[in-house]
């Protein structure tokens, strides 16, 4: 086996364990037991899962006021999966090329609004001073993981970097922030549930 | 130096002197309040900050522990050392914070100091944590270990060992309410206007804030009136007429759940169907949302705010509103448990569309109104006064700006903290509940309306 079929197959095994870490973690979280409503409903649930992943999802200061960082956000995290794919794609036995055209683009800025936000959380004292170094560390390793993903659609030969880097990356997505993309879902799910049934938030319940 | 030694706050010397069995107390507590949400919350956030600006502390004072986030990872940062693998595995690289008595005191501070329990933060947070939830569950914790400031405490026991939270004696409470029955009778010209204490087989149990009878008699001639020219048959209790409960913010769900169950049992005992709670957001929030699961048990019978029963008289036609008799413009606060927690949103402007003549909503308003600052605890624990104070310069602001010369709110803690921001800012309003407007407004039957069966 070349080193690049042995990086190959190893970046395949480390995503397949970051994602089992993930699901173990998933049913660790579960064993610590549900919540159950007791009080009788005034709104609907479903109706507020629908206002928290739609309208929910924007209707709110923390996207009003703070828009350059929400889209960069966004941004960040579709550039975050493109990378990702990116390096799957390669690592699997496909034989498609990718389309270079379609994932620069959105490497190129990823690269860009990760970095941004991490001088952002630098310079801004309250938010420096809120952070733990995993929040420091998660930001540039991802910036660095995309950078390198956008290096290699120039330079294949980086293939082996960009493979090694990917290893890393997937090994400490469990043990770090970046996990978040995983349990953000379950955590806005609740939150659409618990104040949907009580008719809390817009739409979810019985108007006068 | 001895003498200043023994001047100090035994609560301070508490803090100062916690043991490791005070520690594991508030750890046990708190690991027995965690369920899958709460753990998911200390893998979800990533202190991206952005719920600052939906929080009237930190909007006001700006300081880095006013931050929803810098609180939220107080809490979280405990549940990550101490109960994830990965927290104890990278402890301070990903947050984590061993709880020792340093920390401790930092909670109290914060969690007790700087948060009304508004939940602005929650419905903000880009994940939709239950920020607020959290902070009450440490609360909790901390009241496992006795470490409840000590006014947020005695406002909890005067309403377990008294009934009510302003220690009101039951002579004290009959001798109110019928002395407000002869101001029914004289108001609505019927000598057979009654306030009815532990009538049997009434519809309607009627609960209130004891704040009512001590100093606002005329919000319960309000409801009296209103429940009069509905021909309602209601009822108060004479033991346990108390709406507030106080365990909601000093987290102590046993006490709290205390607190609940006795509006239950005197809804039973009297056998009333349906158990009505009077103008209190937290009241409502307590034994409306949380008591089923404080106590464990499902509610066999509705409770409702009496915004809803109102709302309801006017749908169904049984009172009539005249808007002319409320002329001064007038404008809204949202209590936050009422309304953005409560799901009670519709109702009050429902009654005030009908009520006055010049409604003026704030802005924000209902889900995304700004806490006045009375939530949380915050009237009781005086030694927090300065802040809670300075922090309603936001809803001041709001008041301000609609040229209302009345402000009503559907809640008495509100009313208190609204007239304390009225005074601090000159406002220059009148404040009032919402039921006292509705009440001004009713026309009344020219001959009394025959009570329900």
């Amino acid at each position: 086996m070349t080193v690049v079929g042995f990086l190959r197959a190893l970046t395949l095994a480390a995503a397949a364990a970051s994602l089992g870490a993930l699901i173990l973690m998933v049913f660790r979280t579960f064993s610590f037991g549900h919540r159950e409503y007791l009080s009788a409903p005034r709104g609907y649930g479903g109706r507020g899962l629908v206002y928290a992943f739609g309208r929910g999802m924007l209707d709110k200061e923390s996207v009003s006021r703070h828009r350059p960082t929400m889209a960069g956000g966004a941004l960040y995290h579709m550039a975050i999966f493109a990378g990702l794919a990116y390096v799957l794609w390669m690592a699997l036995p496909l034989r498609i090329s990718p389309s270079l055209w379609a994932f620069r683009p959105l490497l190129l800025a990823g690269a860009i609004v990760g970095l941004s936000l991490f001088i952002k959380r630098t310079a801004k004292s309250h938010l420096r001073r809120l952070s733990c170094p995993d929040d420091f560390f998660a930001n540039l390793f991802v910036d660095g993981f995309l950078s390198m993903a956008l290096l290699h659609t120039f330079i294949p030969a980086l293939e082996p970097v960009l493979l090694g880097f990917s290893v890393l990356l997937f090994v400490y997505i469990p043990l770090g922030k970046i996990r978040h993309c995983f349990f953000f879902f379950y955590t806005r799910i609740v939150f659409g549930l618990h104040f949907g049934r009580r008719g809390a938030l817009p739409g979810s319940g019985r108007e006068a | 130096m001895e003498n200043l030694t023994s001047k100090r706050d035994p609560y301070e010397e508490k803090l100062d002197n916690l043991t490791d069995a005070d520690i594991a107390k508030i750890l046990a507590e708190l690991r027995r309040r965690l369920k899958a949400p709460e753990i998911a919350a200390a893998h979800t956030c990533i202190r991206c900050g952005l719920c600052a600006d939906a929080c009237h502390y930190y909007l006001t004072n700006g300081e880095l522990e006013d931050l929803p986030a810098y609180k939220l990872n107080l809490v979280l940062g405990v549940i990550k050392h101490h109960f994830t693998p990965v927290g104890r595995l990278a402890g301070r690289w990903v947050g984590g914070k061993k709880l020792d008595k340093v920390l401790v005191r930092e909670w109290v501070d914060v969690l007790f100091g700087r948060c009304s329990g508004c939940g602005r933060c929650t419905v903000n947070c880009t994940s939709g944590i239950n920020i607020h939830g959290l902070i009450r569950a440490a609360r909790g914790a901390l009241a496992a270990a006795g470490l409840v400031p000590p006014e947020l405490q005695s406002t909890v026991m005067m309403a377990v060992e008294q009934g009510n939270n302003m220690g009101i004696p039951r002579d004290e409470w009959l001798e109110t309410l019928a002395w407000i029955e002869e101001e029914l009778q004289a108001e609505t010209g019927d000598p057979g206007a009654r306030i009815p204490v532990d009538a049997k087989g009434a519809r309607l149990l009627y609960t209130v804030n004891p704040r009512e009878p001590k100093f606002f008699p005329l919000s319960l001639l309000a409801a009296a009136k209103l429940f009069y020219a509905a021909g309602e048959s209601w009822t108060f209790s004479s033991d346990h007429y108390d709406v507030t409960n106080y365990g909601l913010y000093s987290g102590d769900d046993a006490y709290a759940g205390l607190l609940s169950e006795r509006l239950a049992k005197a809804r039973e005992g009297l056998g009333a169907e349906v158990l009505v709670l009077g103008e209190c957001g937290h009241g409502f929030a307590s034994t409306r949302w949380e008591a089923p699961e404080w106590l464990n048990k499902r509610f066999p019978f509705p409770v409702q705010s009496i915004l809803e029963v109102a709302a309801g008289y006017v749908r169904e036609g049984r009172i009539r509103l005249d808007p002319s008799k409320n002329k001064k413009p007038l404008t809204l606060h949202d209590p936050c448990n009422l309304v953005r927690l409560g799901g009670i949103v519709e109702e009050q402007r429902y009654l005030l569309k009908r009520a006055v003549t010049d409604f003026r909503e704030m802005t924000p308003n209902r889900q995304k109104n700004y806490c006045c600052g009375g939530g949380g605890g915050q009237l009781s624990m005086t030694r927090y006064a300065k802040r809670r104070l300075a922090a309603g310069r936001i809803k001041a602001d709001q008041i301000r700006k609609t040229e209302a010369e009345v402000v009503v709110a559907p809640c008495h803690n509100c009313i208190d903290q609204l007239s304390e921001l009225n005074r601090e800012y000159k406002l220059g309003t009148q404040v009032r509940t919402v039921i006292e407007v509705v009440a001004d407004a009713l026309v009344l039957p020219q001959k009394p309306a025959a009570p329900l069966p």
